[in-house]
């Protein structure tokens, strides 16, 4: 069995984020990338199977030579090869798709997972365009999978409470935070993952759907004003609140 | 300036992470060390004790007052990075963990790293204070480049680093002429008393004085270049021993390296016990029950030495057996974080459980030399097992520095737990170590302080106080008892 993961190289979760001078990418000047987090419960869950009944796992990401890091992490946790389809192409969220749903097609996987978004464009939806694209069954937000034969029985995180669906292969799978408890890479691991192949394809972007015209940082929070330190500061207070606040 | 004196708000500044607790009448919040120096003289004039307070993270109750009032230094935040020249000028008040990453984005780095990072600059500096990476970098005196100080009497003074030295046995700043006593400092990693040395730096002798001879309210620190990257391990062992065994050669081989980037050259090595480890369980599952012990190492790596050195530490993680399918490596800045949460999560267990018991906080600070640290932990351990009491142990072991926390469950076994600690602190003196590596003596480690020096030592340091503070208004109960002014 086939399992393909998608892997994105995203920007340390814990990074003060700068707007580049060209407004259209962040300053990566001191900023970290990491492995995106909800990749990782994706990856977790490709790997609990190939520990149960073995499956091949491979790794799929799009980007620059910097997403090789990337890949590398996957690998040592556990992967067992990783594709780089290479681009440094603006990409929206269905060009990205389209290039991964070609690799799926030509890898012959029927299982593939996704974190639920990456974060660094927090869009949340190539997961069900590359469902789509493949004519896959699709789940998201997965907070629990099981794989039986060809049927699948999951859990998606809904609003209050967990909705359990039944869908079977090919199928995609975008992971929520719950879904597992990812493992560290082992020593072994990486000194394996050091060996493994990353399988550099260059690709060309098709048309843009979505374009990016700036980025923008939030509006900066105000400072807060101290109006008094007792009761006597009440009458300002609802002044305020009613007149500049207005929300009372 | 905002003076509170409503009980109901100042609660927070009457205790410390030890659970120590104390009293007052009032919080005041001055902004600038002008304003610290007319309260100093005013205090000086009524003969009103100061204590001063930083974030309240100190594990001695360094900054619980007893009476008197609060100094906070919450309104000391300017802060500002010179990259060119990698240094900061910071206010007392900045969160350490908000210097880490603001000169983090810079490309720079801070080493000093005491396990608790939601700690005011200030207070580091008065303490000294070290962690993890003080076994490869050593504390916070190594980076301070120089302090403006307001002293008790309301003088305020810019001590820069190389400036001012001891000559003759004697130091001098302002009027003061200061004679330093012949003392002997351990030749371990020691935050106990005052930094006496012949030919010593006048800064040298304010950093760790823990805020008896003067308020710090702003410093010049000096930063590196941020390493590219780590090699960050929690390696697992199921025999004792070995991981013992393990510290010891890392230990030596980094000593020995710490030239050579191509070798072993790790820049903290953290230990933690098995019970330390069953107490992390809950929170992090992926602890086997077949573990018995872990350390953490880490060291600084390149892209050009990264595999060379991945493959170096695996041979001798292989060669002490460690369970290598069962151990951690980080592979990123947030797996790192991680394993800087479980390191953490020790000492904030051990906090959050003897508040919770409402006892204080038992658990020692003690470094020994290196080649005693062994037969140390094996004395502690067993002593402390020899009285059926509860303990974790954990630290930083690359500085044989060890946090033995004992966990009484009632009051006979907390009073027992205080006899095993002086016990344990006696050991460590006789080894020719310190009772207090990194936390300092505050008010609650003084009688441990008076195993280490002899009292007329203790009364020669005492006379420094006296000189700067002829009131003994400034955080008076800290480090010195009583009768060591009379």
């Amino acid at each position: 069995m086939k399992i393909v993961v998608c892997v994105s190289h995203v920007p340390d979760s814990a990074a003060k984020i700068n707007i580049g001078a060209d407004e259209k990418n962040i300053d990566k000047n001191g900023v970290s990338f990491i492995l995106n987090p909800y990749d990782e419960f994706a990856l977790e869950e490709a790997l609990k199977i190939k520990d149960s009944i073995g499956a091949d796992v491979v790794l799929v990401s799009v980007g620059g030579d910097e997403v090789k890091e990337t890949i590398r992490k996957g690998l040592a946790m556990g992967a067992d090869s990783g594709i780089l389809l290479k681009t440094n192409a603006y990409r929206d969220s269905i060009s990205t798709a389209k290039l991964i749903a070609e690799e799926i097609k030509l890898q012959g996987a029927n299982l593939v997972f996704l974190g639920k978004q990456s974060i660094d464009g927090d869009n949340g939806v190539v997961g069900q365009l590359v469902a789509e694209i493949l004519g896959f069954n699709s789940v998201s937000v997965a907070v629990s999978f099981n794989l039986n034969g060809d049927k699948i029985v999951a859990e998606r995180e809904i609003e209050g409470g967990r909705e359990v669906v039944e869908t079977s292969l090919p199928a995609v799978i975008t992971a929520q935070k719950g879904l597992n408890d990812p493992r560290y890479a082992s020593l072994k691991g990486i000194m394996a993952a050091k060996k493994k192949v990353i399988d550099e394809k260059e690709v060309t972007v098709s048309e843009i759907g979505v374009e990016l015209i700036k980025l923008k940082k939030p509006a900066q929070k105000q400072a807060g004003k101290i109006l008094g330190k007792d009761s006597s500061a009440v009458p300002e207070l609802v002044r305020l609140l009613k007149e500049e606040a207005k929300v009372i | 300036m905002i003076i509170n004196s409503n009980k109901s708000q100042i609660l927070d500044f009457l205790v410390d992470a030890a659970n120590v607790k104390g009293d007052c009448d009032a919080v005041y919040f001055p902004k600038t060390a002008q304003e610290i120096s007319e309260i100093l003289i005013e205090a000086n004039k009524k003969k009103t004790k100061v204590t001063i307070a930083g974030n309240g993270t100190g594990l001695t109750g360094g900054r619980v007052p007893q009476s008197g009032i609060v100094i906070s230094m919450a309104k000391f935040n300017d802060f500002e990075i010179d990259e060119s020249r990698k240094i900061a000028k910071v206010e007392a008040g900045v969160l350490l963990s908000e210097i880490k990453s603001k000169v983090e984005e810079k490309n720079l780095f801070y080493p000093p790293d005491p396990t608790e990072n939601n700690c005011f600059l200030g207070g580091t500096i008065a303490t000294n204070a070290s962690g993890a990476k003080s076994f490869k970098y050593g504390p916070t005196r190594n980076f301070i480049n120089s302090i403006e100080i307001v002293l008790p009497n309301g003088e305020i003074h810019k001590i820069s680093r190389g400036e001012i030295f001891a000559v003759d046995g004697m130091l001098k700043i302002g009027d003061f002429q200061i004679k330093l006593p012949k003392i002997q400092m351990p030749k371990v990693k020691h935050a106990a008393g005052f930094y006496i040395k012949k030919d010593m730096d006048l800064i040298d002798l304010f950093i760790g004085s823990e805020g008896t001879l003067g308020i710090i309210t702003e410093a010049e620190i000096r930063l590196i270049e941020k390493p590219e990257n780590y090699f960050s391990a929690v390696l697992f062992f199921d025999d004792e021993v070995k991981s013992l065994e393990f510290v010891a050669e890392v230990r030596e081989k980094s000593i020995r390296n710490r030239n050579f980037d191509d070798e072993i050259n790790a820049l903290a090595i953290e230990y933690f016990d098995f019970f330390a480890l069953q107490f992390l369980k809950i929170e992090f599952p992926k602890i086997k029950n077949h573990h018995k012990a872990a350390v953490w190492v880490e060291q600084e790596i390149n892209s050009a030495n990264e595999e060379i050195l991945t493959e170096k530490w695996l041979e001798i993680i292989e060669h002490f057996e460690a369970d290598i399918e069962n151990s951690w490596i980080a592979t990123d800045a947030k797996t790192r974080r991680e394993f800087q949460d479980f390191r953490h999560a020790v000492s904030w267990k051990i906090s959050e459980y003897i508040t919770r018991k409402n006892f204080r906080k038992v658990g020692t600070d003690t470094a020994v030399p290196n080649d005693k640290f062994v037969e140390f932990y094996n004395y502690s351990r067993s002593l402390v097992e020899s009285q059926n009491i509860h303990f974790v142990a954990y630290g930083h072991f690359g500085n044989s520095h060890l946090h033995l926390n004992m966990l009484p469950e009632n009051e006979v076994e907390f009073t027992k737990s205080k006899e095993i600690y002086k016990q344990i602190c006696q050991k460590a003196v006789d080894f020719g170590g310190t009772i207090s590596a990194e936390h300092g003596v505050g008010k609650l480690k003084r009688e441990y302080f008076e195993l280490m020096f002899s009292d007329e030592e203790i009364r020669e340091m005492a006379k420094i106080k006296k000189l700067l503070d002829k009131n003994l208004i400034l955080n008076f109960g800290n480090i010195f008892s009583e009768r060591f002014f009379n």
